[in-house]
């Protein structure tokens, strides 16, 4: 498992690159500041005349109903399918990164093929199923 | 950055997960706590194979990933059964969960 | 999908032994092909999809039997993640006799009921694929992926009657115990793999020999082991066996507590043997409060079983515990300086699967048919069945029988091969170790003869005709009588294969 080249971590290059991360603290402290400032002279300025329509959730005007979190169970097949198809490319990912110039080449192709096909598979399984129409 | 830091986060996320798994009640909680000790285990694996400069963590990691996927599909699948057999047998239960 | 992904990372001209790889290939072929079969068939006629597999289970095995007589070396594949020897070889062709077994077990079951019918084969060749990977898998990556290739397809199998609320419960219980103990192996072999840096066995077993780190590998040791303790549903991690085994259908009840246990205690030979050898002082403990507790906590409560799935779901918690005899020896030998009992420890537990293996499955086709007749699984029920069907009455006194040990049957070779490695292990742990076997083998009589005297002396409960035995279910029985006396009469039959692996082994140990 020697040709998988991962970078170097010498101590120095952490630090350089936990440095480049100090940009993204700036831009932190701004955003926290703007913000803040906004809301606070907001709060100041603004008048105060508390009524409980204001309080419930907007909805693009529409009454809100029910509680947050009972989806329909229809999206359990949809989520199930893109996780499964996301992880595919977890593997397939370093295989095409490495495709070109690691010597896999044909052997490489057919191993990823085989790997493809039975997932294919089991779309097709789904297909026939009827897994994937909205019924 | 010391490899100890990554290990204790992942020590701590693990108890984290640990404690949930024992003390929730609620399925879906407890699969979303052995996910958490996975988690864990993901963190270990990178940290070590990093600090180690080797990339079998990482590839393990992947695959530690991928399958619990797999697992958590599984899981939910059967939570959804149950949640349905138990629903069926109730009917004055409002049917929310149609489909 | 596994071999695939790591050839891939593996250099740049990948030696892979295509033959070494047949028998799974062929499992994995079979598979989707049941899966597509299934697809095109009409919903009457997929009952088909039972003989491909079979056939597929067949090849699969003539493929374990050709490389059997082609070599007797080693073949690493994959820098050495993946060995075909003839420990591995052994133990696919019980894996695949199993899964033959099964499908033979569950035809009628599944086809007389209203069960998805492809997709129960195709579960099941999925999860016999990965023991089959896990037999040659000599690296954590392959172990953990194996495991859970066992695991994930008998979750649900074990919730297969959709509607019973006793099978769900099952397929949860079984599903949140495997999913939590994954995650606790997974975390003490992440440790392992911190400390040795590799994932190899044998890398970890030269680094693991070394000082330092001890108690970080203590702990590793110790989770991982916790983890496959769960696996093998070891006291104090089986409470979830019972419930899982009564719920589950009783042919998936029947692969559960043989091939998935049978793939737990692969993984704990692999890791163990392979890996945590030089490190005995750490495991030997567990190992040993695991057996004594499994043995005599399996049986005691076996005793008050009135249902005979959850008698037998006791009774292979305690073999389990028998099983885990040899492992405690062999740590307690290595602890003590004595290499030798390396050899008689890992034949020990080899021989005791097989054996273990063709008993069980015998025991539970015999309790499918009889639930044939009578639909339920009371011991009171199977009164006066010599009188109604003698032959198969015969048959599981015999497995029974068989399972307590006694001499003309095989399960008393799996005994003394288990008792030979506790008593060569010495000391007061070893001597523990084969008084508490001795005692438990005597409590264990008790309840396994006392549904052999229900079935020849009480009168019957019911007015019942004969059982029906369907032929597949016949000849799957028939089949495993013969091995049961055959072993038992001949042990050099499973000696052999148990010398065999052994040998394998201790080539790769160095030992």
């Amino acid at each position: 498992m020697t040709t998988f080249h991962a970078p170097p971590l010498a101590a120095s290059v952490m630090t350089e690159y936990y440095r480049q991360y100090l940009a993204v603290a700036v831009f932190v402290g701004a955003a926290l500041v703007m913000v803040g400032a906004m809301l606070g002279v907001g709060a100041l300025l603004r008048p105060k005349r508390p009524q409980p329509e204001k309080y419930i959730t907007y909805e693009s005007g529409s009454d809100p109903f029910g509680t947050f979190g009972q989806q329909n169970v229809r999206y359990y097949v949809y989520a199930l399918l893109f996780v499964i198809f996301d992880v595919e490319t977890v593997f397939v990912f370093p295989w095409a990164v490495n495709a070109d110039h690691s010597g896999l080449g044909w052997f490489g192709f057919g191993e990823i093929a085989v790997f493809v096909l039975i997932l294919v598979a089991g779309l097709g399984y789904l297909w026939r199923k009827g897994l994937l129409s909205w019924a | 950055m010391a490899l100890n830091q990554f290990l204790l986060l992942a020590a701590f996320l693990f108890a984290v997960g640990a404690y949930g798994v024992i003390t929730r009640r609620h399925t879906v909680l407890v699969l979303a706590s052995v996910e958490l000790m996975l988690t864990a285990v993901n963190l270990n694996l990178v940290a070590f194979g990093a600090f180690n400069n080797d990339p079998v963590g990482q590839v393990f990691a992947l695959f530690v990933l991928t399958i619990a996927a797999a697992e958590v599909g599984v899981g939910l699948a059967i939570v959804l059964l149950i949640y349905r057999n138990l629903r069926s047998s109730d009917p004055d239960d409002v049917d929310v969960l149609k489909g | 999908m596994i071999l695939g992904v790591a050839a891939s990372l593996v250099a740049h001209n990948p030696r892979i032994d295509w033959f070494g790889i047949a028998p799974e290939g062929t499992l994995v072929a079979t598979a989707v092909a049941v899966l597509l079969l299934d697809l095109v068939m009409p919903r009457r006629d997929s009952w088909q999809t039972s003989r491909l597999a079979s056939v597929g289970v067949l090849v699969s095995l003539g493929f374990v039997v050709a490389l059997y007589e082609r070599h007797g070396g080693t073949t690493p594949m994959f820098g050495g993640a993946y060995v075909v020897d003839n420990y591995a070889i052994a133990l696919k062709g019980f894996f695949l006799v199993v899964a033959y077994v099964t499908i033979l077990l569950a035809v009628d079951y599944i086809g007389e009921g209203d069960y998805y019918q492809g997709e129960f084969y195709f579960l099941l060749l999925t999860s016999v694929l990965g023991m089959t990977v896990m037999t040659s898998a000599r690296d954590l990556i392959t172990i953990f992926v194996a495991l859970e290739t066992i695991s994930i397809p008998t979750y649900v199998l074990a919730g297969y009657r959709k509607h019973d609320r006793r099978s769900n419960e099952a397929a949860l219980k079984y599903y949140l115990i495997g999913a939590i103990s994954s995650a606790f192996m997974l975390y003490g072999m992440s440790l392992i793999y911190g400390v040795t840096n590799s994932t190899l066995l044998s890398d970890i077993s030269d680094k693991v020999g070394q000082t330092g780190h001890g108690k970080v590998l203590a702990v590793a040791i110790f989770l991982s082991l916790i983890g496959f303790a769960f696996k093998v549903s070891a006291v104090p991690f089986h409470w979830w066996a019972p419930d899982t085994y009564e719920g589950a259908p009783t042919p998936v009840t029947a692969f559960l507590s043989v091939a998935s246990k049978a793939g737990g205690f692969v993984a704990m030979l692999n890791i163990i043997f392979f890996g945590f050898s030089n490190r005995s002082n750490v495991w030997w403990v567990v190992a040993w409060l695991l057996a004594i507790l499994s043995m005599t906590l399996g049986n005691l409560t076996a005793l008050r079983q009135t249902n005979i799935v959850r008698m037998l779901a006791y009774s292979s918690i305690a073999q389990g515990g028998f099983m885990l005899v040899p492992f405690a020896a062999y740590g307690i030998a290595r602890d003590h300086g004595h290499l030798s009992v390396a050899q008689t420890s890992f034949q020990a537990v080899v021989i005791y699967l097989l054996i273990y293996g063709a008993m069980n499955l015998g025991a539970f086709g015999c309790v499918i048919a009889v639930a044939r007749r009578t639909r339920s699984a009371d011991i009171e029920g199977y009164g006066g069945l010599f009188t109604t069907s003698p032959a198969l009455t015969v048959c599981l006194s015999m497995f029974l029988a068989s399972l307590t040990g006694i001499p003309p049957l095989a399960g008393w070779f799996a005994k003394f091969v288990m008792f030979r490695s506790a008593i060569d292990a010495g000391g007061w742990a070893g001597t523990s170790l084969a008084i508490v076997a001795g005692v438990n083998s005597v409590i264990a009589a008790y309840y396994y003869l006392n549904v052999v005297r229900t079935m020849w002396f009480k009168a019957p409960a019911t007015e019942a005709g004969p059982v029906q035995v369907p032929s597949a279910l016949g000849f799957s029985i028939a089949l495993c009588t013969v091995l049961v006396l055959a072993i038992g009469v001949y042990p050099q039959l499973v000696g052999h294969i148990g010398d065999l692996a052994a040998k394998a082994a201790s080539v790769a140990t160095g030992s």
